[in-house]
């Protein structure tokens, strides 16, 4: 049952991918949805298997690590795999309604939709590093084609730029994981970790550690490498935005926290840990103020991903050095602020699409009135942003909970000014796109009305982030999930 | 001045990272790995279908690799058709007619060809394989198109994609099929590893060969076709 499971997870994406190349926009629309409910279903079958067995490593091919591959099926990841399905499936549900199929360039938008969810899926699953690059590049390439999509010149221009970015960083991050190799012979995390632990090898360098750090954390746009971020999740067409912002970053940084969890207490410092958690506090601020001056919705958005993506690397002090269960408390603040930033974003991002397509302009102070006219669109983007600001009940605030839980018992109250000032912040931005819908306008109001769907779609992923503090418990208890007695051949 | 501090910085920035480096890989040198890789595959070589070890962590060993490898070439390929501008392939402005160029290609298009089929066999056992030879396919149709030979098939269609596509889908069935006949997923059967091999080998050479080649047909990217949401067209 198992290896079905996993084949569909990795190697289905893939045959979709393909169908839909074929295709054009409408039959690609068609299968695309048989193919987003197969994909839901075995997300949820291969939570159920590890969150009722545990977790276990799959060879592929039958190759054992180091010569051949091998994936990390555990509790985290088949959470993430889960996530994904839920955000994708609203993503590609959503795409299929919005994007213009007499477009002709829109039938390409299917096959990198389904390499991009193949990528994420590979990553999560990923225990090999050189692997982990190969999946990092499938999501970056078809992340950056699916920003041109169309190729008009100022998204080709938010492309290429995100393109340098992308291969500046998985060069670092090759170049990191060559040296490792080097050194150690081996490419997979957990081979590497069991030789940094036993006494007799040569201590590891930290330049490899660092090298793949500056990578990934460009790939995730941290303070001060963000410059790529706003304008390519910009200018995408909003369902691509949201996709972008709420699964491909976390991507990078998932990989990021992997490296960091197996290797950093060997190979990292405190200074290093205090270096990348300080950029996440100055990027939760500066994120949230470039955020709150922004002229274009979608920018007001994109600045906001770039101060939430700040918080995630509170994991870095947070975890370094500290007792076993102040880590854990932290590890598991982080996993939620990513679920529910994800699930928030992703309603953020597609309740702006429809706004912008109502008042057929981009800009925030064009929203004029739209409070009376899509009521249901305002209001999810609402819903969203309270998870943002951190609000009970929401997913944000229980993340936030524990995350200054965490601060509180590791002494390192510094980072609590920056969690109350981010949540103080996001409020101020969502609020500013509140105020400008509620303004009354001269004149006759010109509205399109999108589709019913459209709408119904980010209300849903708006709800369950905000009932995702409710549920913190159970998604929690699965995340952390050991490997499993027999499993873990 | 500040170009002057600017490009100062950005050299010794360049040196120092330089020197890390080295100062890494020298000290990487003079301590043995404490896994040999290299060994290992040279104990499981003989299972793996074929004599050249690059060909076989590629296709055998670490094919998931390879696999998703092809599918990053695939994108690319989708992301420029996806911009690419039908009516430059039939732009006249675009076509030589040089008959010096045209004596030439005749003698070097079936060279090429020939050059791409021996590095696609010679991989089994030396350097060589499914991306050297592809390229080098590819190379001869970037003369091709240079010399103003009509290619239709490279016009953005059915055929372009299903090009692309073919090498892909041809691996991908290869490691679900091998599922169904119940070894695990990417596991040759014993008797078909160097018949698979050299199949996907083939195809894949193929389909690289019309990635790079359809990169560079779809180069001129048309002018500003979708505006930005909310922008007036």
């Amino acid at each position: 049952m198992t290896p079905w499971l996993m084949a569909g997870l990795l190697f289905t994406p893939l045959a979709w991918a393909v169908l839909t190349l074929l295709v054009n926009f409408n039959r690609g629309r068609l299968i695309s949805w048989l193919g987003i409910l197969v994909q839901v279903v075995v997300s949820l079958g291969l939570w159920a298997a590890v969150a009722g067995d545990g977790g276990f490593h799959y060879q592929l091919g039958g190759w054992p690590a180091p010569l051949g591959i091998e994936l990390r099926v555990d509790g985290l990841a088949v959470t993430f795999v889960l996530l994904t399905a839920l955000v994708a499936a609203a993503c590609g549900w959503h795409a299929s309604i919005y994007l213009d199929p007499a477009k002709a360039w829109h039938r390409y938008f299917w096959p990198l939709f389904w390499f991009l969810w193949a990528g994420l899926n590979g990553v999560w699953l990923g225990g090999d590093l050189f692997n982990l690059y190969v999946g990092l590049e499938l999501i970056s390439l078809s992340a950056v084609g699916l920003v041109a999509l169309g190729g008009e010149s100022a998204a080709l221009r938010a492309a290429i730029r995100y393109l340098m970015a992308a291969l500046l960083g998985s060069l670092a991050y090759l170049l990191g994981v060559a040296l490792i190799y080097g050194q150690f012979g081996s490419l997979s995390i957990a081979g590497v970790s069991r030789l940094l632990g036993e006494a007799g090898t040569a201590p590891g360098q930290t330049l490899p550690l660092l090298l793949m750090l500056f990578g990934l954390t460009l790939k995730t746009a941290l303070f001060p490498m963000h410059g790529w971020l706003p304008p390519a999740h910009g200018i995408a067409r909003s369902p691509v935005s949201a996709l972008l912002s709420a699964l491909v970053v976390k991507a990078s940084f998932y990989i990021a926290a992997r490296i960091w969890l197996d290797l950093g207490g060997y190979l990292g410092s405190y200074g290093l840990a205090q270096l990348i958690g300080g950029l996440g506090a100055i990027a939760v601020i500066w994120g949230s103020w470039r955020a709150l001056w922004q002229a274009k919705l979608k920018q007001v958005v994109a600045y906001s991903s770039v101060a939430q993506i700040g918080y995630l690397f509170l994991l870095f002090p947070l975890t370094w050095g500290v007792a076993e269960p102040v880590s854990l408390q932290a590890q598991q603040g982080i996993t939620l602020q990513i679920i529910s930033h994800a699930l928030a974003k992703a309603a953020m991002f597609l309740a702006a699409g429809n706004l912008i397509m109502s008042v057929g302009s981009n800009r925030v102070d064009a929203l004029a009135g739209v409070s009376r006219f899509l009521p249901f669109s305002l209001f999810s983007f609402g819903l969203a942003g309270v998870s943002l600001m951190g609000l009970p009940p929401s997913g944000g605030f229980a993340a936030k909970w524990l995350l200054l839980q965490s601060s509180l018992a590791s002494g390192q109250w510094w980072w609590l000014p920056v969690l109350l000032a981010g949540g103080l912040l996001s409020a101020a931005y969502v609020f500013r796109v509140y105020r400008a819908s509620f303004m009354e306008r001269a004149g006759t109001d010109r509205f399109f009305h999108p589709s019913r769907s459209l709408e119904v779609i980010p209300m849903i992923l708006a709800l369950l982030s905000l009932g995702l503090g409710l549920v913190a418990g159970p998604v929690l208890s699965v995340m952390v999930l050991p490997f499993g007695e027999g499993g873990g051949q | 001045m500040m170009r002057l501090l600017a490009s100062a910085l950005a050299i010794a920035v360049c040196l120092v990272f330089a020197g890390a480096l080295a100062a890494a890989v020298w000290q990487i040198a003079g301590t043995p790995a404490p896994v040999s890789l290299p060994g290992l595959l040279a104990d499981n070589l003989a299972a793996s279908g074929v004599e050249h070890p690059v060909t076989a962590v590629l296709l055998n060993f670490r094919s998931y690799d390879t696999l998703l490898e092809i599918g990053v070439l695939v994108i690319a390929g989708i992301a420029g058709i996806s911009m690419a501008r039908t009516t430059s392939l039939e732009d006249p402005e675009l076509r030589t007619s040089d008959s010096l160029l045209y004596a030439l290609q005749r003698w070097f298009v079936p060279l090429m060809l020939v050059l791409a089929g021996y590095l696609l066999w010679a991989g089994s056992d030396r350097p060589g394989g499914a991306f050297q030879a592809g390229a080098v396919l590819a190379a001869s149709g970037v003369m091709m198109r240079l010399g103003g030979i009509p290619m239709p098939f490279l016009r953005p269609g059915l055929l372009l994609r299903l090009g692309l596509a073919l090498g892909f889908t041809v691996f991908l069935l290869v490691a679900v099929a091998s599922a169904a006949g119940g070894e695990a997923f990417l596991a040759y059967p014993k008797a078909f590893t160097k018949p698979l091999i050299l199949a996907i080998e083939t195809v894949l050479t193929f389909s690289i060969a019309m990635v790079l080649l359809a990169l560079f047909v779809s180069a001129p990217v048309n002018q500003a076709l979708e505006p930005e949401e909310g922008d007036p067209g």
